[in-house]
């Protein structure tokens, strides 16, 4: 068994003329918390769609446990996935749903228990995000924060071998946040899961992951713990790192020059 | 001039290929045997567009019935032909308006909901995260949605049927005072089992089949946009009604030509 329990090598991928991903090679270890991150718009949604074969990438190999991807048929695609859990930016839940039958659903699509047992299996995973006593609410009734803790405990309903995040702390006031971390944190060592999180809220992500990739221009442009990447010697990676408003990244869309843009405008006008 | 030509190749590709997206989406949802777990899905489903469609349907069957009786007793009576309201009603309703109006008002009503209900469902990554637990949503979703409007249309088209005669014989023979005798009797000389309610209701499976594909299919390709929800819940009404209305003139012409 590797080391790692995702390799992405050479993967390549475009939506019409624009690469969103340009040979890209990187590796999520087995049972630590490895966090891709980038600026906004950079296709790390896209990447997580591709490790669980929503999208197929146009050349290059992505093997989950040793199994290429983008090779499966569309059956052995969705018994694939029952060994991952996916926590989306928006919760997801099924608004047609209780919390309780939200949880329960991947039980019972997917096993055969009874239903005393469903039923424990739901209590326990929902106190494991600290919302037992909200399993009989709808989706409409949660807070932001709390749907993203019922996503949270319906991801990890079946017990996934491979959790992936998409940005879990966007949107969240700051207790929520708090739990957020926690919860991602504890979930990893108690399930000995491997976390993959996507994700540009650095503070946060520094905070718990032990392995961070740098995507940016359908590059990755940095990776390695958190530490190395602070004390990175790449302008680029301590622009994000840090935060800085204007560097290679430029602040400025390219535009015309601005005398030139002005003043023409003004003749014209 | 070209580009014109340009034009009209592309839109003719584009078309082509929302009609391979659709027939992916058909296949997809509806290989297979459905399995016996999926009965629930597909009852609640008949609640939701063909349960809830009653009143829409009861209400426009009674007044058409009640408005062609009125034609048919005005113009018939000229000729002291009343009798005859019974079965030129009943002939009319199960050939041609049954089958036809409730197709149409089912697809204004259930079709539009089923689109935006799918578009939204797509719209808020549920239908993603269904499909990342495992589960295929063209199988969960779409096939149980369709299966119910199958079963919904021809059904509601009967309760149709029943209450336009219904309203007729109200008009006709309650209020204008035709014989009720020769009302139903005339009905019942004339009406055929498989001629007129039969090949009626095999229209009526038919129209089931386009307007719940299209409404499904409207939502689950519908750009997850506001703009793309609305455009998609108008497609769905507008396409689905010119498909019943053009697939109602070739149905009756491959039905009913005699040459």
């Amino acid at each position: 068994m590797s080391d790692s329990l995702i390799e992405i090598e050479g993967m390549t991928f475009h939506r019409g003329e624009r690469a969103i991903f340009d040979d890209v090679t990187l590796s999520i270890p087995r049972g630590k918390i490895t966090a891709i991150m980038g600026p906004s718009g950079t296709g790390k949604t896209t990447l997580l769609r591709i490790i669980g074969g929503q999208l197929k990438p146009d050349s290059g190999q992505v093997r989950v446990d040793g199994r290429d991807v983008a090779s499966m048929s569309r059956g052995e695609l969705f018994a694939f996935r029952r060994n991952i859990g996916m926590l989306f930016q928006n919760a997801a839940l099924f608004t047609d749903l209780s919390v309780f039958e939200n949880v329960a659903f991947p039980l019972r699509v997917h096993t055969d228990l009874s239903e005393e047992l469903i039923r424990d299996l739901v209590l326990i995973k929902l106190n494991a995000v600290g919302l037992r006593g909200a399993r009989d609410l709808q989706p409409s009734e949660l807070s932001g924060g709390m749907a993203r803790r019922v996503a949270l405990a319906r991801a990890i309903a079946l017990d996934p071998a491979l959790i992936m995040y998409d940005e879990p702390f966007t949107g969240q006031d700051p207790i929520a946040l708090g739990v957020l971390v926690r919860l991602i944190r504890d979930l990893n060592k108690a399930l000995k899961t491997t976390s993959l999180l996507v994700s540009h809220d650095i503070h946060e992500t520094v905070g718990i992951a032990q392995q961070i990739y740098i995507i940016a221009d359908g590059k990755v442009i940095g990776s390695g713990s958190p530490e190395e990447l602070r004390s990175s010697k790449s302008n680029r990676v301590t622009q994000f790192m840090y935060g800085e408003p204007d560097g290679p990244v430029p602040f400025h869309y390219p535009a015309d020059d601005i005398e030139f843009d002005v003043i023409s405008s003004q003749d014209s006008g | 001039m070209l580009d014109l030509l340009r034009g009209l190749g592309v839109r003719f590709l584009n078309w082509l290929e929302a009609l391979g997206r659709a027939s992916f989406l058909w296949v997809n949802a509806m290989a297979g045997l459905p399995r016996w777990t999926d009965v629930g899905l597909v009852i609640k489903q008949i609640y939701n567009v063909g349960f809830l469609s009653l009143v829409i349907i009861v209400l426009s069957a009674f007044s058409i019935g009640a408005v062609i009786a009125l034609q048919f007793y005005t113009q018939l009576a000229r000729f002291g032909a009343q009798d005859a309201v019974g079965l030129g009603l009943a002939l009319v309703v199960l050939r041609e308006l049954g089958p036809v109006v409730t197709a149409l008002l089912f697809a204004g009503r259930a079709g539009s909901a089923l689109t935006a209900e799918i578009g939204l469902m797509k719209t808020t990554e549920q239908l993603s995260s269904m499909e990342m637990m495992g589960v295929d949503p063209l199988r969960r979703i779409v096939a149980p949605r369709i299966w119910a409007g199958i079963i919904s249309v021809p059904t509601l088209t009967l309760i149709f049927n029943m209450v336009a005669v219904f309203g007729g014989f109200i008009v006709a023979v309650e209020w204008l005072g035709a014989d009720p005798g020769g009302f139903w009797s005339g009905m019942q000389d004339v009406v055929e089992l498989w001629e007129d309610l039969g090949k009626g209701m095999l229209k009526s499976v038919a129209f089931a089949v386009l307007v719940t594909w299209v409404a499904v299919f409207q939502g689950y390709d519908s750009p997850p946009t506001a703009e793309g929800m609305s455009m998609a819940t108008t497609r769905t009404v507008v396409i689905s009604s010119v498909l019943i209305l053009a697939s109602d003139f070739l149905l009756t012409l491959v039905l009913y030509g005699d040459f």
